[in-house]
């Protein structure tokens, strides 16, 4: 491998870094939101539940493409 | 084999470091046959088998309508009304009826085929790689958008790119960029989070159980490197865990995304 080469990678990982600090205090909200949700209505907790999934998966998404683009550079 | 070219690479006399030959060795799938000219490789093989066990499964246990089912034939028909139930007709509404046989399918294709990551001798999710969720996504994408012309015609793209409750200054901006998340970013969200979060989940396995077989057998000096070794086989069963919720979570995932898309273009903003 050459100077370059682990350069690049070393680069893509921090951008693969980067990328992951947002979703992950995004899903960190989300998730603490809808367990309080569920502590304050029980009763709704099958309703929070498919949406904090939903909301996580949008959240997630950011953090997969960061991981995708640090396989391809 | 993978095993045995990696292990390889280790320079065990003069570099404690190993360096995996190249990453991009996991991404390649060869040919192991060929028929009337069209390579198959091992991925597609899989393929037929996930579809194969989805329909053997389903045929087993829903062949005989009897009033007392049977305890497999209880367990997916659950399974097959939580989808249609609580993501067909839950997220869709009434007329989500007519898309469970779709969603019903998807899902347990995806599932089967997830599944086949932390299978012992398989091991390979089919779903890693890009083709296969590249190509469902755009199922997905091609039912919604032809749901969103059947209901409401031509409204339906009028409605996206030119919102009515918009301020009449910012409808264009809005438009395009409803126009392109609607119809670009979803179905590569849709794709890419599939793929990637198995992807991850393959690397992860592939990267914990090399390092403990290059640790129990790579080096031949050491005495701790046994123990090592087993703490990474450790490591890669609590991850084999997280990988079985993982793919149930993708596939479920998938199908819930694709009925809150197709909703979207069945029914009309409020």
């Amino acid at each position: 491998m050459t100077e370059i080469e682990i350069t690049k990678g070393a680069i893509a990982l921090i951008g693969y870094g980067l990328a992951a600090i947002g979703p992950g205090v995004g899903i960190g909200i989300l998730a603490g939101n809808a367990v309080q949700a569920m502590a304050r209505q029980p009763e709704a907790a099958g309703m929070v539940r498919t949406t904090m999934f939903l909301g996580i998966a949008f959240t997630e998404a950011l953090a997969l493409i960061g991981f995708v683009l640090f396989f391809l550079a | 084999m993978d095993l045995e070219i990696l292990a390889f690479e280790c320079e065990t006399e003069t570099d404690v470091v190993c360096t995996p030959p190249f990453v991009n060795e996991l991404f390649e799938t060869p040919d192991v046959f060929e028929l009337f000219g069209v390579g198959v490789n091992r991925a597609m093989l899989l393929m037929f088998l996930a579809a194969f066990i989805v329909i053997a499964v389903l045929w087993v246990a829903l062949r005989k309508r009897s009033v007392v089912p049977t305890k497999f034939g209880a367990a997916i028909e659950g399974l097959v009304t939580l989808v249609k139930d609580e993501i067909a007709t839950g997220i869709i509404g009434p007329q989500g009826a007519k898309y469970a046989p779709y969603l019903i399918s998807i899902f347990l294709f995806i599932l089967v085929g997830n599944l086949m990551e932390v299978t012992p001798f398989i091991n390979f999710p089919i779903t890693s790689r890009m083709a296969l969720p590249a190509f469902l996504a755009i199922l997905t994408w091609v039912i919604f958008v032809f749901a969103g012309f059947k209901t409401q015609g031509l409204g339906y793209l009028g409605h996206i790119i030119w919102p009515k409750d918009v301020p009449i200054a910012l409808r264009w901006l809005v438009g395009i960029i409803e126009f392109v998340s609607i119809f670009l970013v979803r179905p590569f969200s849709l794709a890419v989070r599939l793929f990637a979060n198995l992807v991850a989940g393959h690397v992860m396995l592939t990267l914990l159980l090399v390092t403990g077989y290059v640790y129990v057998t790579g080096f031949s000096n050491a005495t701790f490197n046994g123990v090592f070794g087993a703490l990474w086989w450790v490591l890669a069963l609590a991850i084999f865990l997280f990988e079985v919720v993982v793919s149930i979570l993708q596939a479920y995932i998938f199908t819930l995304l694709s009925a809150v898309y197709i909703q979207t273009s069945v029914h009309p903003e409020h």
